[in-house]
């Protein structure tokens, strides 16, 4: 989106001077916040770029106050890590044609996107979060993009199910105890693939709802979320879904590729990250208030419709409830609008009336399995995983 | 004693000082080029002539020393952890060249 009105349709501009000037006086409005900004990198240029926050080219985050209230998240609003720089676009171009060579199976062998399609379809809404969503929070300050909340977002797939993929070629071999992903991009010549390859492996047990993704929210995957073919583990956080997925291997052991055994490690502060420590695997229950924002909006005293999403990662979401004295008294709030399934998250809507002053708003989720949203974060080295309600209080002031 | 030398004093005292930061400064720069993986590779830093897509450009990112040494020591996402091939010296030197020639100096 561009407030300029040197992109207004021809008609527009020539209505009138004084549209022309509404249009001018406009621009002149909005244009200090958007020169601050960074702009969108090409291949994510076609998102509505008043709705996210640019922290890098590979590093994209929804706002707050930009999830709405229609439980699936639009593909023009919804976050992007990027741990490498995507491919050459030239590979959305004919999503077919892509191959993703398939091992540890009895048959191993390579299939195209459209062989994969012939094979069998499923379709899963899930929560799509970062393993480091939160990690703005973290006084620590760990390395990495200080996201608050919104390198999340709940999204519609559609793909083959892995598991008939790999029945379709004679069954898991034997003895095998993770899946293994490796991402199709280029990279650098004169570094040991293995200390940068984007590789991830999780335990078998996520089979049964794996999916080989071509499609996002109705459309065929854009490279910015791993087009042309995304491996995709509801209930895993982020990193776990490889993008342009180009070897999806059955395996006896974890990738010894170094995201795999250093990387997204909860690693104890002031430690080093080392492959004993538990990998950042199944998302846990988790919920945030995003209306009232606290970014800025105005609130006057009176009626008020509180709203926000929670999920719980591989359950489902059983209870929200709100408080607005920052967690002294709590009240149970409505889950509204469909139910997507155990790997959506749901909206949930909390009425009350806000008086003039200062308040601390929080919500806490308790998933099917009884497990409750903690207060307090994990410390840990690399910011993973913050679920604590506490740090995603939205704190308002009212008039 | 006299201003004049007063001012021979403190430059006799700091071109020291002055020439350990610019040897700092360049061992920074070598390393860049020269630690394994090499962080030319990844990343773009103009003052390095370092044009690598993998990363993050670091003339846009613009770290401080603190936050590239972090980097440096822990690894960050697909970047692997240097403390294993790189000495406490080598890292705070990196660290020091990436933030100022990146314009990320505090």
């Amino acid at each position: 989106m561009n407030d300029s009105p040197i992109r207004l349709p021809r008609r527009h501009v020539l209505i009138g001077s004084v549209a022309a000037m509404a249009g001018v006086g406009l621009a002149t409005w909005i244009r200090p916040a958007l020169a601050q900004a960074k702009p969108l990198p090409a291949y994510a240029a076609w998102k509505t770029e008043p709705t996210l926050i640019v922290h890098t080219p590979n590093t994209i985050e929804t706002r707050r106050n930009a999830f709405g209230t229609s439980v699936v998240t639009p593909t023009d609003r919804l976050y992007v890590r990027n741990n490498l720089s995507p491919p050459d676009a030239a590979i959305v171009a004919n999503p077919n044609a892509w191959e993703v060579e398939i091992a540890g199976v009895k048959n191993p062998r390579k299939l195209s996107v459209r062989e994969l399609k012939t094979m069998g379809i499923e379709t899963v809404a899930m929560v799509l979060q970062c393993s480091g969503n939160g990690r703005g929070f973290f006084p620590s300050k760990p390395s990495g993009t200080p996201w608050t909340v919104g390198a999340a977002g709940c999204v519609v797939w559609s793909g083959v199910p892995l598991r008939e993929v790999a029945q379709a070629l004679g069954g898991v071999a034997d003895g095998m105890a993770y899946i293994t992903g490796t991402g199709g991009e280029k990279l650098p010549d004169g570094v040991d693939p293995k200390s940068v390859v984007v590789e991830r492996s999780v335990p078998i047990k996520a089979l049964p709802d794996a999916l080989l993704a071509w499609e996002l929210n109705g459309a065929p995957v854009p490279l910015a979320h791993g087009g042309p073919l995304r491996l995709v583990l509801p209930g895993y956080s982020g990193i776990n879904n490889v993008k342009y997925v180009k070897r999806v291997a059955f395996a006896a052991a974890e990738s010894d590729a170094k995201i795999m055994s250093h990387g997204y490690r909860v690693t104890p502060p002031g430690s080093q990250a080392e492959p004993s420590q538990p990998s950042v695997l199944e998302m846990s229950v988790k919920s945030w208030i995003n209306a009232p924002s606290g970014d800025g909006d105005a609130l006057v005293a009176g009626p008020v419709q509180i709203h926000g999403v929670a999920f719980g990662g591989t359950h489902a979401v059983q209870r929200v409830e709100v408080s607005t004295d920052g967690g002294k008294t709590w009240r149970d709030a409505r889950l509204v609008g469909p139910d997507l399934g155990r790997y959506a998250w749901r909206q949930f809507a909390f009425t009350t009336r806000l008086s003039a002053g200062a308040h601390t708003l929080v919500s806490r989720a308790t998933d099917a399995a009884g497990n409750v949203q903690p207060e307090a974060r994990v410390e840990n080295a690399g910011g993973y995983n913050n679920a604590s309600w506490l740090d995603h209080a939205v704190k308002v002031s009212v008039a | 004693m006299t201003l004049r030398w007063r001012c021979a004093l403190i430059a006799a005292l700091s071109a020291p000082a002055l020439a350990a930061d610019d040897a700092q400064l360049a061992q920074g720069k070598q390393l860049f080029g020269s630690a394994t993986p090499a962080c030319a590779l990844c990343h773009t830093l103009g003052d390095a002539s370092a044009a690598g897509s993998v990363g993050p450009s670091l003339d846009e990112l613009k770290p401080d020393a603190a936050r590239v040494a972090t980097a440096l020591r822990n690894g960050v996402g697909s970047m692997p952890s240097y403390k294993a091939t790189l000495s406490d010296a080598q890292i705070a030197a990196l660290a020091r060249y990436v933030a100022r020639a990146s314009g990320g100096e505090k």
